[in-house]
């Protein structure tokens, strides 16, 4: 009984903490512009997330290896470094995205100025990672982002042509470069790197081995899938309200607005803080993220249970990944517009994370009777192209686009 | 040869110079149809953020503090757009709507800062809402008119 509670509190954690920054931001986009048409888009993203986080969970239970440990033993040092440095720039993008996020809905909120909220997010995580343990910080905030599920409640109070909803879950092509800049940018809001990276030292950091792979299986697949109906709302509620109207949201306010249209205060109220808490989680996932990778590359111990006196190197390069994304954040650049560029970019990333974790989990020498079967080899290596084909286009488009600009 | 090798390159960075300063006089214009309809296509999204705001004020069913720093960021966009049109030299024939782009902007930025001051009055939000309405016909009227649709 004890073991069912801990996996279903695990699983709605991971609903809570499915959406970050890049979600709110592209999908919303997603639905305005092209109303219900990306729909296909978004499901092939989570399906995809599903996937590797599974083999990536499932390789750091049965290895004790986590992702970067994973790509620098498969990859080498040279092609290891260069994943190194290209998920670094986009962990820290994603960081400064996530930070300026969580001050634009705090400004929202209390109407101070940004510049003052993005040093007190940063602050404010820095002392929660203190007092919090590992468990305890992913459990808040994915509890907290279940606020989001008035996304959920905002589509059936809208009540949509369902008919015209599930036309959108058809796949669909376009020769309009926007219309592929966005099926670019709402798949790899969905596979972001960090999550992968999070998730496979996440798991090593909570101690996971051979006997967690179920509650690993349900994490993923359950969670995720479920976590991605949030993502599916938010391109409904857009479409519904935005596209008719000839909204173009370029700022993180304007998420808010479809539940506010539905259920007044109350709804904006519980769509601001499902954002305050989906944002901060995935500031502090995407902080983590980019130093362990680092450590893990440099061979440095590291890890939140081991705190800043077993773990010195690593708890300090948090601490300069939170520094550096507080600066960017406050550059004066529009952190939806970092938020979108980190996105894109993670494409080009995307192949040097998710290549090595394919190899590996599908290795019987090493992954024994836990390698991939033939239907992980099959999705996994399916995905794989996907990635390789959309990390191709990633830049043409987002130059062609002009950032997604039309 | 260094010498004359300096003196060509000085001699052509001259010339690109006089050339470029020669097309900035000219009055070519930077901003072309398409440009333009692009910016007043992006004023009439604003003018739409703007109403679903200001509707949130008008039937009380807003928080303040939202609504003014929505109004005042989409405010400031509109502004910002409309700095840029007037800023730009207009291809021949579309000045007269630049300059109705530009006056539909600053429209829209003043209704945006009305509502940024007033976030929490009904009456007002009703009242910036229906003209946030017209001022997006009229921003649509000018697309039209760029695209020969009207």
């Amino acid at each position: 009984m004890k073991t069912i509670l801990k996996i279903a509190l695990g699983i709605i954690a991971a609903i809570g903490g499915f959406l970050d920054i890049g979600d709110l931001v592209f999908t919303t986009q997603a639905g305005a512009l092209f109303r219900y048409d990306l729909l296909w888009a978004v499901v092939l993203g989570v399906v995809g997330i599903a996937i590797y986080a599974e083999m990536t969970g499932r390789v750091a239970a049965v290895s004790g290896r986590p992702v970067f440990d994973v790509i620098r033993m498969r990859l080498g040092f040279g092609l290891g470094l260069g994943a190194l440095i290209a998920s670094t720039i986009v962990n820290l993008l994603t960081v400064a995205a996530e930070l300026g996020g969580i001050a634009i809905v705090l400004e929202l909120l209390f109407d101070a100025p940004y510049d003052m909220f993005v040093v007190t997010a940063a602050i404010a995580l820095v002392v929660i990672v203190a007092l919090l343990p590992f468990g305890g910080i992913e459990r808040v905030f994915g509890y907290g982002g279940l606020l989001m599920l008035v996304v959920i409640a905002t589509v059936v109070h809208q009540g949509p042509e369902w008919g015209d909803v599930a036309r959108g879950f058809v796949p669909s092509l376009s020769s309009s470069t926007l219309y592929l800049y966005f099926v670019v940018g709402v798949f790899s809001a969905a596979l972001m790197p960090y999550e992968a990276h999070f998730y496979s030292s996440g798991a090593i950091e909570e101690g996971w081995t051979e006997k967690n792979l179920k509650e690993n299986r349900l994490n993923a697949f359950i969670g995720y899938a479920l976590g991605g109906l949030l993502s599916i709302g938010l391109v409904i509620a857009s479409g519904f309200l935005f596209h008719p109207l000839g909204v173009e949201p370029s700022d993180l306010g304007t998420v808010a607005l479809p539940m506010q249209g539905a259920f007044g205060e109350t709804g904006l109220l519980l769509a601001l803080g499902g954002m305050l808490f989906c944002v901060s989680g995935a500031a502090i996932d995407s902080s983590f993220a980019a130093s362990y990778n680092v450590a893990q590359f440099l061979g440095w111990e590291w890890g939140r249970y081991k705190g800043p006196r077993k773990a010195p190197r690593f708890t300090a390069s948090w601490l300069v990944f939170v520094l550096l994304g507080v600066a960017i954040a406050q550059s004066g650049i529009n952190p939806v517009e970092i938020t979108e560029y980190s996105v894109v970019l993670a494409v080009v990333a995307l192949p040097l994370t998710y290549l090595p974790v394919l190899l590996i989990a599908g290795d019987r020498s090493f992954m024994g009777e836990f390698a991939n079967g033939r239907l992980a080899t099959f999705f996994g290596w399916l995905y794989f192209a996907v990635i390789v084909v959309l990390a191709l286009a990633a830049i043409p488009l987002l130059l062609a686009t002009n950032g997604g600009g039309g | 040869m260094r010498g004359s090798g300096d003196k060509r390159l000085r001699t052509g960075a001259a010339a690109l110079l006089l050339t470029a300063l020669a097309v900035a006089a000219s009055g070519c214009g930077d901003l072309s149809n398409d440009e333009l309809n692009r910016g007043v296509e992006s004023l009439s999204a604003l003018a739409a953020q703007g109403q679903l705001v200001a509707s949130g004020v008008a039937r009380d069913a807003t928080k303040s503090t939202y609504a003014r720093v929505m109004a005042k960021t989409l405010g400031g966009e509109a502004e910002h757009e409309a700095e840029k049109l007037a800023d730009a030299t207009p291809e021949e024939g579309i000045a007269d709507q630049r300059d109705a782009a530009v006056a539909v902007a600053g429209e829209i930025a003043g209704l945006l800062s009305e509502l940024q001051t007033y976030p929490g009055d009904e009456r007002h939000g009703a009242l910036v809402q229906k003209h946030l309405e017209e001022a997006q016909e009229k921003a649509d009227a000018i697309v039209a008119r760029l695209s020969g649709d009207a």
